[in-house]
Order: C-alpha cells, then sequence, then structure tokens
C-alpha cells in the first residue's frame, strides 16, 4: 500500500524476529551442545564455554551411527519412491479421469494417514518375527505406507488438478506424438508437483521413530531416530548427551538446508493437499 | 456434487449417440481403476490386514514369555483394560496434551499466520524459519527440549527467576508443560501453514469495505476473517487433534510415561514390547484404534470438518 | 529387458531383506556371537579375546553391543529372542532376566559336567540369580551391588542405620543420593530395604508376601524422599546423577555401585576439586532398616546364557564357561570395575589392589539377595516403579497394600 510508518516497521521486525528465534532455539540449543566440551556438558550454559569437536569424533568412532545414517537414507528413499510411483498414478487418475468413488479414496486415504501406527505395531511384530521380515529393509519400508503413500496421494492429487490438461491437447493438434506431448509438456508440469510430493514423503518418512523401534534390532535396518534413543555412554551408567546432541544435529543440517532450498515448494504443498485454495 | 475437473477434452463429434460416450466413459472408468488399484490395494493391505490381525490377537491370552499359555479368551482382555485405572488415566493424559497442545497450536498458528500474511517484509525469513521446526526430527527436538530442561545440563535451569534446584521432568504438572512445549513447537509451523492457506481464502475487499465502514482491526478479525476462514480452522484442528491424540515419540524420549504423564500409546507400547504381551497390548491398540475413530467422527459430523478438495462452498 | 529386470529386481529383494550383515563361517572356525552390554573399559574385549585364543581355532567369540541402559538392553534382546533370532549365541544376561527367558524357552539350561563348572567356587548370592526353579540356566560372570560412600571429612560417626543416616544427613545440612527415579534403580533400592527388613516381595511361587518388611521399607522412603536430606531432583536421579551429586561436593552420602569409586579417582586425576572429593572418599556397609540387623543389598551382575535358536549350542556354551572363568573376571574388575562372582577372588591381591574395599563388597555380595524370581519379573518392576514413585507420595501401609494387589494382577498377565 502506502509508505509505512517508521514505527510499523519496527513492529513488523520485532514480529519476524520473535518468531525466527522461536524456530531457531532449540536448534542452537543443539547445535552448542554438541560442540561443548564433554567435561563442561553439565555447566548448564546456553553456549559452550569450552568449543570441541570432541562429541562428533566419539559419534563416528563405531559405526553404529554410519550404518543408522544408511538405514534411515535408504529405507526413506525406497518407501519415497514407491509412494510416489504409485501415488502419481492415483493421483492422474482423480485430476484427470472421471470415475466414481474419488472422494472415497481421498477420504480413505485421509483415514490411512491418520491412523495411530501403535495399532498396528502389535501385529507387524508377531508377523514379521513369523515370516522373517523383523529387523530389514522391507518390514520397515511397508509400514512407512501407511503414511507415505495417503501423503502422496493427496499432494499430488491437488498439484495435479492445477496442471492445464488442454495443453496437451494443443500440443497434439500441432503435431507432437502423445508421448512427445506428454514428455515435453506434461512431464515439465507435473515435476515440481512430484518433486515436492517426495521431498515431504521423505521429511515424514525420515522421522518415523515407532516402526524403526519396534521393528529392527541391529543396525542391519535401525534408522537414526531409534538409534538416537540407544546411544551407549561412557560407562554403565552414564548419559551420552554430548554425543547425542552430535549425532541431532549431522542428522538435522541436511534436513535445514533441504528446507530452506526448497521452502516455496513445501509451503505450496503443505497447503495445497489440505485445503483447496 | 463433484466439480467437474478440467480434464477430459470435449468430444468435437458425437458419432453413435449416447452408447459411444458410455462405451468411452467406461473406458476412462476401467483405466482410472486400474491406476488407483496398486495404491488402494496397498494401503488396504498396509492397514486392514494388521488392524484385522490386532483384532484376533487381542482375542487370545497371549504373552510369548509364557509361549505354551496361550488360550482363546474372548474379550477378556478388553474388560481387563478398561477396568484397570492405568487405561484411564492414560487417556485423561492424552487428552490433556492433546487440548492443550492444539489451543496453543491454534492461537500461535494464527499470529504466525498473520504475521506472514500481512507483515510488510521478511515473509521469507519467516517461512523458512517456522519449516525448519517442522522438518527436524522429532525424536531430536524431544532430546533438545530434554537437556534444555534437565537440571545438570540445561539451560533453562537456574535462568533468571527459575530456581537452581527445579527439575520439571520430575514432576507431572512440569512435565506435562514440557511435552506439551515440545509438541507445540514442532508442528505449530504445520498449523500455520494450514491456516494460511485459509487466510488467503478471506477476500481482501471484504477487510477493505469493514475498513471504510469504521470497524477496528479486532472487530474486522472476529467478525469478518474467523468465520470466513472457519473451513480451514475446522479441518486443522481435525488433523492435529488425530495427530496429538498418536503422541508418542516426545513422550518416550522426554519422560518415557514416568510422573503419570504415560499416554495410551506408550500404554500400548509397554505392554507389547516390554512385556510382549500380545493380547493385552493388542487390545490397547484396538482401543485406541477406536479412540481416534470417535473423534473423527466428532469432528467431521458434528463440527463438519469437510475434507473432500471438490468443496465449491 | 527381461534379464535385466530379474537381476535389477534380485539385487533390490536381497537389499530389502537385510544389508550389512555379520560375517558367519571363515573357513571351519565358527563365529560365535556374544551380545552384551558395550563395556567401555574393553574388558569384555579382552576376555573374548582370550577366549577365542583357548578355543584353538575352532571358534570366534565376536562382540555385539547392546546399549547400556538395562532396560534397553532387555528390551532390544527379548525382542530378537522372541523372533527366534538364531544370530545369538551368548548372551551377557542382566542377573533379574533368568527366570523370564527360562520360562519362555529363549536360553538353554545348563546341566551336567558344565554345571559343575558353573557353579565351582561361586558366591551362594550370584548362584542364586543364575537358577530358576533349582536348575542351573546361565553362567555367573560378574556381581555387583551397592556401599555407602561418604565423605570422611564431613561425616565423623559412620551412620549404621537408614534412620541415623538421615538424623546425619539434615544435622550436616547436606544431602544423601539415591537413585529414585522411576526405573529399575528404584525397585533395586526398594527390594534392598525389604530384604534388609527381613522380609520378602514374592515368594517362591511368585506371590506377593510384602507385609510388615515392606512397610517398614516403604517408610524409609517416604521418610527420605520428604526430609531436607533429599537432594533436589531426587525422583529423576539415576546411578549417574547420584555420583554427580556427590562427586560434585553436594552431597556427603551416596548409595550406589563400585564404579564412582573409579570414576572420582580419573576425575581427580585432572580436577582439584574432583581430588578432595576422592581424597575423602569413604565406603561402608549398606545402611540397616532395623539395628543390629546387617543390611541384605540387592544383587546385580552379568550371568551368560546360551541362546536356545544358536546354531552352535554347545560351542556357545563351552565359551560361556570360558569368559566365566576367574583370569577373565579379574580383567573385569581391574578394567571395569565390575566385582567377581567367584569367592576366592576376594582374597587375589589383585582384586585386593583394584578394589580397596574389596571385603566389604565380597562380604556385600555374599549375602546379598536376588530381585523377584519370576518370569514375570519386568511387570512386577514396573508395578513396584508405578506404585512407588515419587516416594514423598507414599503412605506405607496403604501403598504396600496396593503395590500387593498391583503385583497379584500383573503376575497373572493383566493390567492394573
Amino acid at each position: 500500500m502506502t509508505s509505512h510508518t517508521a514505527r510499523e516497521r519496527i513492529l513488523w521486525t520485532i514480529a519476524i524476529l520473535v518468531v525466527v528465534f522461536y524456530a531457531l532455539l532449540p536448534v542452537l540449543w543443539i547445535l552448542s551442545l554438541s560442540l561443548k566440551d564433554p567435561a563442561t556438558i553439565a555447566d548448564g550454559h546456553f553456549l559452550p564455554q569450552d568449543w570441541s569437536f570432541e562429541n562428533y569424533e566419539k559419534l563416528f568412532e563405531t559405526d553404529a551411527f554410519t550404518y543408522a545414517l544408511r538405514n534411515s537414507i535408504g529405507i526413506a528413499a525406497i518407501a519415497t519412491l514407491i509412494a510416489i510411483f504409485l501415488g502419481s498414478m492415483t493421483a492422474y487418475a482423480i485430476a484427470r479421469l472421471q470415475f466414481p468413488g474419488k472422494g472415497l479414496i481421498l477420504a480413505g486415504a485421509l483415514a490411512v494417514a491418520m491412523f495411530p501406527p501403535i495399532s498396528i505395531v502389535g501385529s507387524l511384530f508377531d508377523l514379521w518375527r513369523q515370516i522373517g521380515f523383523f529387523d530389514t529393509w522391507i518390514g520397515l519400508i511397508i509400514p512407512y505406507m501407511t503414511f507415505t503413500l495417503p501423503l502422496a496421494i493427496y499432494i499430488l492429487s491437488a498439484f495435479f488438478r492445477e496442471i492445464p490438461w488442454e495443453l496437451e491437447q494443443a500440443a497434439q493438434i500441432d503435431g507432437a506424438t502423445p508421448w512427445q506431448a506428454y514428455r515435453k509438456v506434461i512431464v515439465p508440469l507435473a515435476a515440481p508437483g512430484v518433486f515436492t510430493a517426495a521431498i515431504l514423503t521423505f521429511i515424514f518418512a525420515w522421522n518415523d521413530f515407532l516402526f524403526a523401534n519396534t521393528l529392527t534390532s541391529t543396525d542391519k535396518a535401525r534408522t537414526v531416530p531409534a538409534t538416537l534413543a540407544f546411544f551407549t555412554g561412557g560407562s554403565q551408567f552414564e548419559d551420552p548427551t554430548g554425543v547425542i546432541a552430535a549425532a541431532a544435529v549431522v542428522v538435522t543440517i541436511p534436513i535445514i538446508i533441504m528446507v530452506l532450498i526448497f521452502q516455496r515448494r513445501i509451503v505450496a504443498g503443505l497447503t495445497a493437499g489440505a485445503v483447496k485454495g | 456434487m463433484a466439480a467437474q475437473p478440467a480434464a477430459t477434452p470435449a468430444p468435437v463429434a458425437q458419432k453413435g449417440g449416447r452408447k459411444r460416450l458410455t462405451e468411452r466413459a467406461r473406458a476412462e472408468r476401467k483405466l482410472a481403476y486400474m491406476l488407483c488399484a496398486p495404491a488402494v490395494l496397498a494401503m488396504l493391505v498396509v492397514t486392514g490386514y494388521p488392524i484385522a490381525y490386532a483384532i484376533y490377537l487381542s482375542t487370545q491370552r497371549y504373552d510369548l514369555r509364557f509361549p505354551d499359555d496361550r488360550e482363546f479368551v474372548g474379550l477378556s482382555n478388553y474388560g481387563e483394560v478398561l477396568t484397570s485405572s492405568t487405561w484411564w488415566l492414560d487417556l485423561t493424559n492424552t487428552v490433556i496434551i492433546m487440548g492443550f497442545s492444539v489451543a496453543i497450536e491454534l492461537v500461535l498458528g494464527m499470529a504466525i499466520a498473520l504475521i506472514m500474511h500481512r507483515a510488510i517484509w521478511g515473509r521469507g525469513p519467516v517461512r523458512a524459519s517456522i519449516l525448519i521446526p517442522y522438518g527436524i526430527v522429532t525424536v531430536v527436538a524431544a532430546f533438545a527440549w530434554r537437556y534444555a530442561f534437565d537440571p545438570t545440563t540445561g539451560f533453562v535451569i537456574g535462568l533468571g527467576p527459575i530456581s537452581e534446584t527445579w527439575a520439571p521432568l520430575a514432576e507431572r504438572a512440569s512435565s506435562f508443560f514440557v511435552i506439551i512445549m515440545t509438541e507445540v513447537w514442532k508442528t505449530t509451523p504445520f498449523m500455520a501453514l494450514l491456516l494460511l492457506a485459509g487466510l488467503a481464502l478471506v477476500p481482501d475487499e471484504l477487510n477493505e469495505a469493514a475498513k471504510v465502514d469504521g470497524a477496528s482491526t479486532v472487530q474486522r478479525f472476529f467478525r469478518i476473517t474467523l468465520p470466513l476462514m472457519k473451513p480451514a480452522i475446522v479441518v486443522a484442528l481435525l488433523f492435529r487433534a488425530l495427530d496429538a491424540f498418536r503422541i508418542f515419540d516426545s513422550v518416550f524420549i522426554l519422560t518415557a510415561g514416568a510422573n503419570d504423564t504415560e499416554t495410551v500409546s506408550i500404554l500400548g507400547y509397554n505392554q507389547l514390547i516390554n512385556r510382549v504381551n500380545l493380547g493385552l497390548g493388542s487390545a490397547v491398540s484396538v482401543l485406541i484404534f477406536a479412540c481416534v475413530i470417535i473423534i473423527a467422527f466428532v469432528f467431521i459430523k458434528g463440527l463438519g470438518a469437510s475434507t473432500s478438495q471438490e468443496d465449491d462452498r | 529387458m527381461g534379464k535385466v529386470a530379474i537381476t535389477i529386481g534380485v539385487a533390490v529383494v536381497s537389499i530389502l531383506l537385510g544389508s550389512g550383515c555379520g560375517g558367519d563361517d571363515s573357513g571351519g572356525s565358527r563365529t560365535l556371537k556374544w551380545y552384551v552390554f558395550a563395556e567401555p573399559s574393553g574388558a569384555f574385549q579382552e576376555a573374548a579375546d582370550n577366549c577365542t585364543k583357548q578355543a584353538n581355532g575352532r571358534y570366534r567369540v565376536e562382540i555385539v553391543d547392546l546399549p547400556t541402559n538395562a532396560d534397553q538392553q532387555r528390551e532390544l534382546v527379548v525382542r530378537r529372542l522372541a523372533a527366534e533370532d538364531s544370530d545369538i549365541d551368548i548372551i551377557g544376561m542382566d542377573v533379574i532376566w533368568t527366570a523370564e527367558f527360562a520360562e519362555a524357552e529363549w536360553i538353554n539350561e545348563v546341566t551336567g559336567a558344565n554345571r559343575q563348572r558353573a557353579e565351582r567356587g561361586v558366591l551362594p548370592g550370584p548362584l542364586e540369580t543364575a537358577k530358576y526353579k533349582g536348575r542351573l540356566w546361565t553362567v555367573p560372570f560378574t556381581s555387583n551391588t551397592q556401599l555407602l560412600w561418604y565423605r570422611k571429612d564431613l561425616v565423623k560417626q559412620v551412620p549404621k542405620t537408614w534412620d541415623e543416616m538421615i538424623d546425619q544427613a539434615e544435622r550436616l545440612n547436606t544431602t544423601i543420593q539415591v537413585q529414585a527415579a522411576r526405573y529399575e534403580g528404584l525397585v533395586v533400592w526398594f527390594n534392598s530395604l525389604v530384604a534388609s527388613a527381613g522380609g520378602e516381595i514374592v515368594d517362591d511361587a511368585g506371590k506377593p508376601v510384602l507385609g510388615a518388611p515392606a512397610v517398614q521399607a516403604a517408610e524409609v522412603m517416604k521418610r527420605l524422599a520428604s526430609s531436607s536430606a533429599a537432594p533436589p531432583a531426587m525422583t529423576n536421579n539415576k546411578e549417574d546423577q547420584a555420583r554427580l551429586g556427590f562427586e560434585s561436593g553436594a552431597s556427603a552420602f551416596q548409595v550406589n555401585y563400585s564404579f564412582v569409586y573409579a570414576s572420582a579417582k580419573t576425575g581427580a586425576e585432572t580436577n582439584p576439586a574432583t581430588k578432595k572429593i576422592f581424597e575423602n572418599m569413604g565406603w561402608a556397609r549398606w545402611p540397616s532398616v532395623d539395628p543390629g540387623k546387617p543390611s541384605r543389598v540387592t544383587l546385580g551382575g552379568i550371568n551368560l546364557g546360551v541362546g536356545a535358536f544358536s546354531k552352535n549350542p554347545d560351542l556357545a556354551q563351552e565359551a560361556a564357561l570360558c569368559i566365566a572363568q576367574p583370569d577373565n573376571q579379574v580383567i573385569a574388575a581391574e578394567k571395569g570395575g565390575l566385582a567377581p562372582s567367584n569367592e576366592a577372588l576376594y582374597q587375589d591381591k589383585r582384586i585386593k589392589k583394584a578394589f580397596p574395599f574389596a571385603d566389604l563388597l565380597g562380604e556385600s555380595i555374599a549375602t546379598g539377595v536376588p530381585r523377584p524370581v519370576t518370569p514375570a519379573y519386568s511387570d512386577i518392576s514396573l508395578a513396584i516403579q508405578q506404585t512407588l514413585h515419587p516416594p514423598q507420595d507414599i503412605e506405607p501401609k496403604k501403598t504396600i497394600e496396593d503395590l500387593k494387589d498391583n503385583i497379584d494382577t500383573v503376575s497373572n498377565g493383566g493390567i492394573f
């Protein structure tokens, strides 16, 4: 609108700073903890008095954490791929085709997403131990479908809805083959949506704790959140605060970078999926 | 009525009349079902089968530590759970956490949404920073808050007027406080984004007109903005309420249910994994599932939450 | 195209079914996996290496790390045994798991000549923890129990009973470090108090007894928790917080395991404040409940069990007996500060050098008591934790009655 008074600017600046501080506080804290020299871990200060990378060294002394990272990345990636693959087919149908039951599928997807994981963890444990899926990648990827698939379907259908499909027709009229039309027109239009859905789904899968905790038991398949909760300390009775903080940082920084780079897409994805707007 | 998506190109000429259309429509349906089938099947199998199996297990007395004692006991596991004071305590705890978190998130989320909507500068930094709690692994956030409030390592203890010897995670009320704070910190961004989308639906002209008519900011907010946002608010509340009811990660890391802060998910976990009592644990699981259905029902029927993407109100 | 797809498919499936598993046979020599918590000093690793050498090529002992927290250890091991995992050959079992694992048929019984070897020279307390229903299920390895540690410079008259100690602490304006968080350590405390009062928590059939001694125990817990001698975060304190509280000088008393001595000694080398504490660190027997009746403390420690689904059960049993032999127990004591289960070792000068308090420790362990020996132990432990926490809310008579009901319920497989 018109020029804003200095007072307005200051107020908004304060508001912005408050929000940013609120969002970053725990992150800065865990970063600070991880950089504290282990002897000073109990000093109760926010910033480290003695800086040291010892916690990070200890973290990578054993292979446990590296394996956990490998498991987390691999399992989340595969779960995401499967969800995007199956989800985009469904989303395409919902966005482009006419058929009864659309609402039912979307509502059903929502219902599945809202499913309490604790309700199936017991049966999965019993089932997996009988068929041998316990402590395997596929043993986690399958339950991950309960939230990756509905999420993918929801976000993708919302995105696909916005694609002007007539462009495909127009390209064909202009002389392109169906395949060319698809590749050069539709794919670039759909790509952002697919990409966003992939990011959001990956973050979700990366975050899981309950399934990873109960359905795995070794570094064959245990992901980072579950490993964090079971870290070892200095003696039989010591709490490995510094090392856990270091692990937390290692796990968080890539996500933060990814989130910052793709923030526009993520916001678009989250809002498109829930409310038509 | 379902809104027609701008998808199928209009037939150029209707050769053969209605029969042709129907054939085409049929082919379309067939394609649609084929495309949807894998995902739908996957979802059914992944949730349907385990929950059915859980119901089956819940009718057995089945404890892996006494493998020879397995037998069918009908509904007695449910009776056991529903008459135990632990179940009702945990249910209360879960509702307390759910209620407070969602309420606080609504207010904070609305504030952040308004800031993002109306800020004269800095929308970028705000949007970027609020996504950070969203992207962080819940377990990591829980650890951060746990260490912050720990009497020996934490920076909160001893800060300003806070007593040096306070141990928040050792008492019930303060444990709830930390748990709720962790939850709120983590999921307010999601709430804010949902509300922001709803805010975007409120036409600016209405606000302008009201301003011209002399309405104050507060009046405009409560009389125009909020009512128009009702559908978005209800949907956001539904999502968050269901999510909050299933809370597990934060409580597990912060207190593991100590100080009477145990939630129903932790109860289920203890029975299933700690005691490997699959019969009792499955009964708890099924009851939790029933509760979630009830909550969803209340929201959808009672408050009119509409999650359909084809809402053309 | 088809072949490529199949190859990819096979690769994918094999990745999905598990990547990076441990090694198996290396040409004739078997690898036996020993699942035990990650002992930081390397004593267990040395024991494992010794036994690999002694095996002369017939087998190799490889350690697989478990978390340091006992509850988490149990959770992981139980989950895998319930899944009938054949990878588990030898288990470093917390002494409280014996009955549970035996009843669930997750470990193999130790019989015949093996049993004789395992039982030879073992102190009665630790041996009890390795048995269930009269049969031997594990090989006793290390033991552990708590002593009373106090500041020699502040405490002139060492208290003999809990009441005396609380009185003194109140007078001296100091605090007593215990483990009163809602976890296994709380049960250890309660168990020791009940045993010292001459009672027991459950009988041989696993049914709750409790009674007057339990009420006495509850009274002690409540008294400490409500007095000025209670440390600030007492109801959240575990072994390490207790150690820190004593080492920082805030408390003049603590009941804790022997690791606190080694920890203070190491800390004294770099930190002058800790040095002062360490030089004035005194030890005494765990306080009694009844004056005149010596205390009986709860035993901890590690026994070695053989996984029932192991592919090499006989070799595993042999390896377990090897690991548990006295020489390895000495290493565990010297490097890791873990008390032996072998009686004669307490006269050994290496042990006396590692533990200046060896006599006292040996005495305490010899008369030590197990925690309730029943397969439902973890349920009972949870019941005790939930009923007795926080200790300041205890109403001795009523709480013990509730506890009796609760233990009854859970031992029948219910929830209360």
